[in-house]
């Protein structure tokens, strides 16, 4: 009787242990220290902030980002990611992604990525911009294609219609510029980089039948890659000042304080430019897909787990949990509310009834119409940024005239080129 | 019979030890990564040896910054020289001491202002359509475009016044307290000889200044080599390669563009042995 009890009584205490340590187990925190990220500006990740609490909830730990600019950013992931790895997740972008992926600096995302926070609610474009040898390496932040954001008082004044081809583009171009009263046909980007002025040349190279590659033998220094350049160089002339050495923030930022008539650029352009807080043409503004057969430059920018960092697996889940969170419906539906048009991805919130409600038809229809004509225009491989940067380098020179030689500089990217080929 | 003390023994070993192991570690590590072909993007590497020197002669982007750094160094060394004795002297001559204190605390600010803070202060300013640097031009030529900063010949002299505006300004302090310093006898004697004002300085107390002179040049030169911030900032080398030093272009091989670091540390061991030989010649030849 005497055993039967004790036996009775250990049972009870193993059966209460076990449940008291299940129960601590399902409350266990997943995150054990603060998440750290290496980031780019953007809206939506500082408007991330304003609920840490909810994640430190959440995960048991808070986060820290520490923002750079783009090519900065890029510099130092890159320095982090291959040294020390101070980082549990970094920023990537469709340019470095297969660089990041091949080097091992970063894990399979889907692999921590909890499934009750859809990845496959993403737009299926941007999906396919963070996969890379059949895995997804990142949860998207912002991406999308190309848009033609022009001013219909400014076409309207000179009696243009809004170009619908490339060569009514170059030819309206030079009839917009008016530079005594401040207003220029165009703005492009001239600061090098493969993810800066090269993302701008690539459409004119695609759009003339340009290739990277044919197998391993570089196929880019071609009639099309010439005719690209001078297209380029010829429009430049009309671009608005700032922008020879600028980038994305001199050609939106010269758009959207009235200095230019014409703009082909990255999609989240179009929400900066119905929104009174960042733009003064509002109103004036219409949108339709690149002039014909200009393709969109696809891309995506997006957060990874670094795996240097999180080097056991509870990191990389902590990370994972971190990169769910803040790529969430939730999160997107806030950024929707704050009216951050660049830092939506999700199906759900693009086809919402806020989202049009907030945007209007036409830009929605613009968006679905230029998804259409959205291709990858960079060479998918580990090392694009070296060779779109040394381009980046050449294409800077011939823009602010330090070479004249288009042919001579596509010679010289060619012959790099087939270096980096040796070397694979 | 002297007894030889303890206390310098104690004092420099743990200090030059300390010194020894913060500079000669990272030195001969640059100088062993030089000899190897070490990507970021991969874990092996070889032996290369001076393959990496090689390949930077034949490297039309080196070569060029080889150029840009020297004409930076003596652009804004001989600048920054020229405005601290010119603004000094100035000073000396016609300001009152209030008002030399008063400017002399004016001159001393854009050196307390951090490099990175500078660049962006005058990045705008140099704004074609918005900048007040520019704005002169713009009014008296009836609103035409200037853009220093996207202008290949006018892009390096555009950083390079914003270092000038740093430390020459500075300099001119420096340059004022020291004539303040010197005894008034020569310069009351020259008076007496009828010099002229511009006499008694270029033969009476910039002569007697020349040893401290010929240190701030040399403070000038050094702090020259470390104008990454600078030019990063302002013009990240460009338009094009037109303001790339070899810092820039050793830092754009080895994190921005390719991940070459060894490629990058051939590039820093060849300043090195530059910097060393140049500086050591230009002392010596100040010494004789």
């Amino acid at each position: 009787m005497k055993s039967n009890r004790l036996a009775a009584s250990l049972g009870a205490a193993f059966v209460l242990t076990a449940s008291v340590s299940t129960a601590a187990l399902a409350q266990a925190p997943v995150c054990s220290a603060p998440v750290k990220v290496l980031a780019q500006p953007r809206d939506g990740l500082t408007l991330l902030e304003d609920s840490k609490d909810e994640f430190k909830k959440l995960s048991g730990a808070s986060f820290q980002i520490d923002y750079l600019n783009e090519n900065d950013r890029r510099a130092k992931s890159r320095a982090d990611a291959s040294t020390v790895g101070n980082y549990n997740v970094y920023y990537v972008d469709e340019a470095n992604v297969a660089l990041f992926a091949s080097s091992g600096w970063i894990a399979p995302l889907t692999d921590y990525y909890p499934a009750e926070y859809d990845f496959a609610d993403f737009d299926p474009g941007r999906q396919k911009v963070a996969t890379y040898d059949g895995k997804v390496w990142f949860a998207p932040l912002t991406g999308g294609g190309d848009l033609m954001v022009y001013r219909k008082d400014v076409l309207e004044a000179a009696g243009i219609q809004p170009p619908k081809t490339l060569d009514e583009l170059i030819a309206d171009v030079p009839k917009l510029t008016n530079a005594d009263k401040g207003v220029y046909g165009i703005a492009l980007r001239g600061a090098r980089g493969s993810g800066a002025n090269v993302w701008r040349w690539m459409p004119f190279f695609k759009a003339y039948g340009g290739k990277w590659f044919d197998g391993d033998k570089p196929a880019f220094n071609s009639d099309a890659a010439v005719k690209a350049t001078e297209t380029y160089l010829k429009l430049f002339k009309d671009s608005a000042p700032g922008t020879q050495t600028g980038s994305w923030d001199e050609s939106t930022g010269a758009f959207l304080s009235g200095q230019v008539a014409i703009l082909v650029e990255s999609t989240p352009l179009s929400g900066m430019a119905v929104d009174p807080k960042t733009s003064q043409v509002v109103g004036e503004v219409g949108f339709l897909p690149p002039p014909s057969p200009l393709p969109g430059g696809g891309y995506g920018h997006g957060l990874a787990i670094g795996t240097k960092a999180n080097a056991d697996d509870a990191a990389k889940k902590c990370a994972g949990l971190f990169i769910a969170w803040a790529t969430s419906k939730e999160n997107e539906k806030r950024r929707l509310d704050a009216h951050q048009f660049g830092e939506l991805n999700r199906t759900s919130v693009l086809s919402s009834k806020e989202f049009a409600d907030i945007y209007g038809a036409d830009l929605g229809k613009a968006l679905a119409d230029t998804g259409k004509v959205t291709a990858v225009n960079f060479w998918q491989d580990p090392r694009w940024p070296d060779l779109g940067d040394r381009w980046g380098i050449i294409l800077e020179e011939l823009v602010t005239g330090t070479r004249t030689d288009i042919k001579g500089g596509l010679n010289e990217l060619e012959a790099y080129a087939n270096e980096l080929v040796k070397k694979k | 019979m002297r007894r030889r003390s303890s206390l310098p023994v104690t004092f420099l070993v743990p200090t030059l030890a300390i010194l020894l192991v913060l500079s000669m570690v990272p030195t001969l590590y640059a100088i062993v990564i030089a000899l190897q072909n070490r990507e970021l993007s991969t874990t092996g590497y070889s032996w290369v040896w001076f393959s990496n020197f090689a390949d930077l002669f034949l490297d039309r982007r080196f070569l060029n910054a080889v150029w840009v750094s020297v004409k930076w160094e003596v652009v804004t060394v001989v600048a920054t020289m020229v405005v601290a004795i010119g603004l000094g002297v100035l000073m000396f001559e016609v300001a009152g001491p209030r008002l030399r204190n008063f400017y002399c605390l004016l001159f001393i600010i854009p050196v307390l202002l951090p490099r990175v803070s500078a660049a962006f202060v005058w990045k705008f300013a140099y704004h074609p359509l918005y900048g007040i640097a520019t704005y002169p031009y713009r009014l008296i030529t009836g609103g035409l475009i200037f853009d220093p900063l996207s202008k290949p010949a006018t892009a390096l002299f555009a950083v390079a016044s914003v270092d000038v505006w740093q430390w020459g300004l500075f300099f001119a302090v420096i340059v004022l307290k020291l004539l303040e310093t010197l005894p008034p006898q020569p310069i009351e004697a020259a008076r007496l000889d009828h010099a002229k004002r511009w006499q008694i300085h270029a033969y009476v107390t910039l002569p007697m200044l020349k040893a401290p002179l010929i240190s701030l040049m040399f403070v000038k030169m050094i702090e020259s080599l470390r104008s990454f911030d600078l030019i990063y900032v302002m013009t990240r080398g460009g338009p094009g390669v037109a303001t790339e030093t070899l810092d820039m272009y050793a830092f754009s091989q080895g994190f921005i563009e390719s991940g070459k670091v060894s490629y990058a540390s051939a590039m820093a061991v060849l300043m090195m042995i530059a910097t060393v030989i140049t500086f050591t010649m230009l002392w010596k030849r100040v010494q004789a």
